[in-house]
């Protein structure tokens, strides 16, 4: 186990490498010039040429590269074109706002996910199973900056519902914009977790199906069994599998597909800083949130070959 | 079996710890929230916390290093000038309480005595000196350095009396010195981020991370990407301003901007798009403030490129172009028609001048002189603001009436950029602001044909005799004859038509209603100065 670790550990080099060559080549082929940005539309030319000067973007691209490079492996991810402040403290600070938002939807996404995809496989072609599925196909095709506005419209703002509802008159429960208190985590979660547990909620119902079918769930119906044992512990264990595969994929996505969810309720995560970074061409910012990201990603798959050996011992990892 | 339960009782753990972290997390709730809308005030009837959403974070609060509107909006209550400018763009006595120009080429200031900067030294000759010496500075880099690059020396005549002197004679330098980007730092703060430059740090970190300034507000703290917030300057030389604090929260949604205002979380949202004017109007407890503004939204042309330099090809478009259409459909009234390069109230701007008139047969007939009564193909280019996208479109759907064929083509601003300089363009959607309000600012960069391509001259306009009046007046002292020569440079470009100038646009806040005396430059800077809370 822990040779393969370590050796799964040593592998994010090469990926590493890779990424970083990919994002600095592709930032440096776009057209756009970050000290023509920085000036503004209504600057003059001497300005944009002595920022460009004064940001070193003057030097050969190899050059800028191997400077990049050399640095990172001391640590030093440089700093912002834009603020000229280091950009592992641009980073470290938005860093876990992105990670526990990312998170907490994942923990949503699952719950919901695996309950709804429980339910629908054991209730097939009930009423509840089309409800539930076709409740899926809706959080899947919403576009999630549409429900963030939604739910900003009805849980924050509030909406004026008739008077003959109890307990309800005003809905202004939650807080639009920013994170920290729970009052302003619900809404980004809520938004962001709905797609991935309408993914989770067809993948586990799927794979449920199949387990369903197979002979060790008759033999153990047939010994007795009772129905929700079945379901719960011999079933659900084996039907996990490839849901976890989904979620581990789904935390991935969810790191970097976060910015519109981000945008949306203003909290200040690496999503927006990736994007506000790529609009203002401000390479060192966007190669260092790239490769952290790629770094976390590669960190959770890691975990979930794992989780697979916890969930099935016959897998063998090395 | 045993297993079986271990892993669930894990799971389990792990959900409880996670619920009990997002809880625990609560009491870290950041300023922005905490302070919330209505704080009591601590100084009595007038003053509060004033909260204001905006759109964009502060790049740098070194007015050296940047020039880009959020930054100068925070910045101006940290930093005052020497010279300042009213709502009317007229210039107004700040830190130099008067100025001459004594010769062609040399302005006198006299100097505020008895200011003090937040950190208690004092405001005098050198530190004037200090901060012209630091913009000219090749080392330095400042952004801001194309507006005092004809300063060739800064002389400390006595404590305080100051002067500069120009490598040609320049007319509108003190407009130049109400530029945020004059704003005066104080002299030891200076020193200090060169000795941060010598261990080697950029230049700018030591100011940008602790600005001091002589302003009416002393910065407090920022939270980078989220949030500004600056208290009040008791010791301030002038009225000390009413508000006891001012927090600038970074949201970027337009429709989340619009939601803090209605749930009271913030007190302005700036800016505000047109398209939601309706929304604030509509909701109780807030309102929209207008502000006529010193920019203008306008349709260049590549005079490069075929068939644009034909002046009757411009001048075909420009006629065709109905504005009032763009101003009430996709600006929401929000502007007035622009019948030349200049907004009203920039000094040098022509009331008498004639623009060139919607008239569709008229434009059908210059096209046809030009050899296209059949139309063209063409392609315009906007970036992806929701205004610029709707005036590309409206205008596509106009041109079609006299034949022109327009394809619509949206860019990222970045790349706009970029490309537009290089000439690539047909046809381009883009905006300027005149920020020091003076003529040389909103025509100099854009049409002199030393500055074609990146500079701002995007049309390629090359004009000897335009030229000639944009030399002349940035290089005389009488202001009669600066306006005489202005006007001459206008009706020259009504004429040679680089532009289809469109409107010079409102500047849209949106402002709760217990906000009092707020007032917006038309550079789009906000005056807090006098602004208080009403209980």
């Amino acid at each position: 186990m822990i040779q393969y670790i370590v050796r799964r550990i040593l592998q994010t080099i090469p990926v590493l490498i890779g990424v970083s060559i990919l994002v600095f080549s592709m930032m440096h082929l776009v057209p756009g010039d970050p000290a023509q940005i920085m000036a503004g539309e209504s600057a003059p030319q001497e300005q944009v040429d002595n920022l460009r000067e004064r940001l070193g973007l003057n030097d050969p691209l190899p050059v800028q590269y191997f400077t990049y490079v050399s640095n990172v492996v001391q640590g030093d991810l440089g700093n912002s074109i834009r603020s000229g402040r280091d950009v592992g403290d641009e980073i470290g600070s938005r860093f876990w706002v992105t990670v526990e938002l990312a998170f907490y939807s994942t923990i949503l996404a699952v719950f919901i996910g695996i309950i709804a995809g429980v339910i629908s496989a054991t209730k097939r072609n009930s009423f509840a199973d089309t409800g539930i599925m076709i409740v899926a196909l809706f959080g899947l095709s919403m576009p999630n900056f549409w429900l963030g506005l939604m739910l900003i419209q009805w849980f924050a703002i509030g909406m004026d519902l008739p008077s003959w509802i109890p307990f309800l008159e005003n809905t202004s429960w939650f807080k639009p914009s920013g994170w920290g208190s729970f009052s302003q985590i619900v809404l980004p979660v809520i938004t962001l977790g709905t797609g991935s547990a309408a993914i989770i909620a067809r993948m586990t119902r799927s794979s449920m199906l199949d387990v369903i079918g197979q002979d060790y769930i008759r033999t153990a119906r047939a010994k007795g069994v009772k129905e929700r044992i079945v379901i719960y512990r011999h079933a659900l264990k084996n039907a996990l599998i490839p849901v976890v595969t989904v979620v581990g994929l789904q935390f991935g996505g969810l790191l970097g597909g976060a910015v519109l969810t981000e945008t949306v309720f203003a909290i200040n995560g690496m999503g927006r800083l990736v994007i506000d970074s790529i609009s203002a061409r401000d390479f060192p910012v966007v190669q260092g949130t790239i490769l952290v990201t790629a770094l976390l990603f590669v960190f959770v798959n890691l975990l979930v070959d794992i989780a697979y050996k916890f969930l099935n011992k016959r897998i063998d990892l090395d | 079996m045993k297993t079986n339960k271990k892993w669930l009782l894990m799971v389990l753990a792990f959900v409880l710890s996670v619920f009990l972290a997002a809880c625990a997390s609560e009491p870290e709730e950041d300023s922005s929230s905490a302070s919330g809308g209505e704080t009591p005030s601590e100084s009595g009837d007038q003053g509060g916390d004033l909260i204001i959403a905006t759109d964009s974070d502060a790049v740098s609060l070194d007015p050296h290093m940047t020039n880009d509107t959020p930054s100068a909006n925070v910045r101006i209550n940290i930093y005052d000038n020497l010279v300042t400018q009213d709502e009317n763009m007229e210039l107004q006595p700040s830190l130099a309480e008067s100025w001459e120009q004594i010769d062609e080429t040399t302005w006198e200031f006299k100097l505020r005595e008895g200011v003090t900067f937040h950190d208690g030294t004092e405001f005098n000759a050198e530190v004037v000196k200090a901060n012209i010496e630091r913009i000219l500075d090749p080392e330095i880099g400042a952004a801001v350095l194309f507006m005092y690059n004809m300063v060739t020396e800064v002389q400390v005549v006595d404590d305080y009396t100051v002067r500069f002197i120009t490598e040609y004679p320049f007319a509108p330098l003190p407009a130049h010195l109400a530029h945020p980007g004059g704003q005066m730092i104080s002299k030891e703060l200076i020193e200090e981020d060169y000795a941060a430059i010598e261990s080697g740090e950029q230049p700018g970190s030591v100011i940008n991370a602790n600005p001091v300034g002589t302003g009416p507000f002393i910065f407090e703290e920022w939270k980078n990407g989220q949030s500004v917030t600056l208290v009040n300057n008791e010791n301030y030389w002038d009225e000390p301003a009413l508000l006891d604090s001012v927090t600038f929260n970074v949201v970027p949604e337009d429709l989340t901007r619009i939601s803090e205002l209605t749930t009271g979380n913030a007190h302005i949202t700036t800016p505000l798009s047109p398209s939601d004017v309706a929304q604030v109007e509509g909701t109780d407890g807030m309102h929209v403030q207008r502000q006529e503004s010193s920019s203008l939204a306008y349709i260049g042309f590549n005079m490069d490129k075929e068939p644009f330099d034909d002046v009757r090809v411009r001048q075909a478009i420009s006629m065709a172009i109905d504005k009032e259409q763009i101003i009430n459909g996709i600006y929401d009234g929000a502007g007035i028609p622009a019948n030349g390069p200049l907004a009203p109230g920039i000094f040098g701007h022509d009331e008498t001048l004639n623009g060139l008139e919607y008239n569709v047969e008229e434009a059908k007939n210059l096209l046809a002189e030009a050899g296209y009564e059949d139309g063209f193909s063409a392609t315009i280019w906007t970036n992806d603001d929701r205004q610029r996208v709707d005036t590309a479109t409206n205008v596509q759907a106009q041109l079609a009436e006299i034949g022109i064929d327009l394809e619509v083509e949206i860019l990222e601003w970045g790349a706009m950029l970029d490309q537009t300089a290089n000439g690539e363009h047909e046809m381009m959607v883009f905006g300027w602001t005149t920020v020091t309000g003076d003529a040389d600012n909103g025509l100099y960069p854009l049409f002199h044909s030393d500055n074609l391509g990146t500079p701002g001259n995007r049309t390629f306009t090359v004009d000897e005799e335009l030229d000639k009046y944009l030399d002349e007046a940035r290089q005389t002292a009488d202001p009669e004859a600066r306006k005489e020569l202005y006007s001459q440079a206008q009706e020259k470009l009504v004429e040679l038509a680089p532009f289809a100038y469109l409107l010079h646009q409102e500047y849209l806040l949106g402002v709760r209603d217990e906000v009092k005396n707020l007032s917006q430059l038309p550079t789009q800077l906000l005056q807090l100065k006098e602004v208080y809370i009403e209980e």
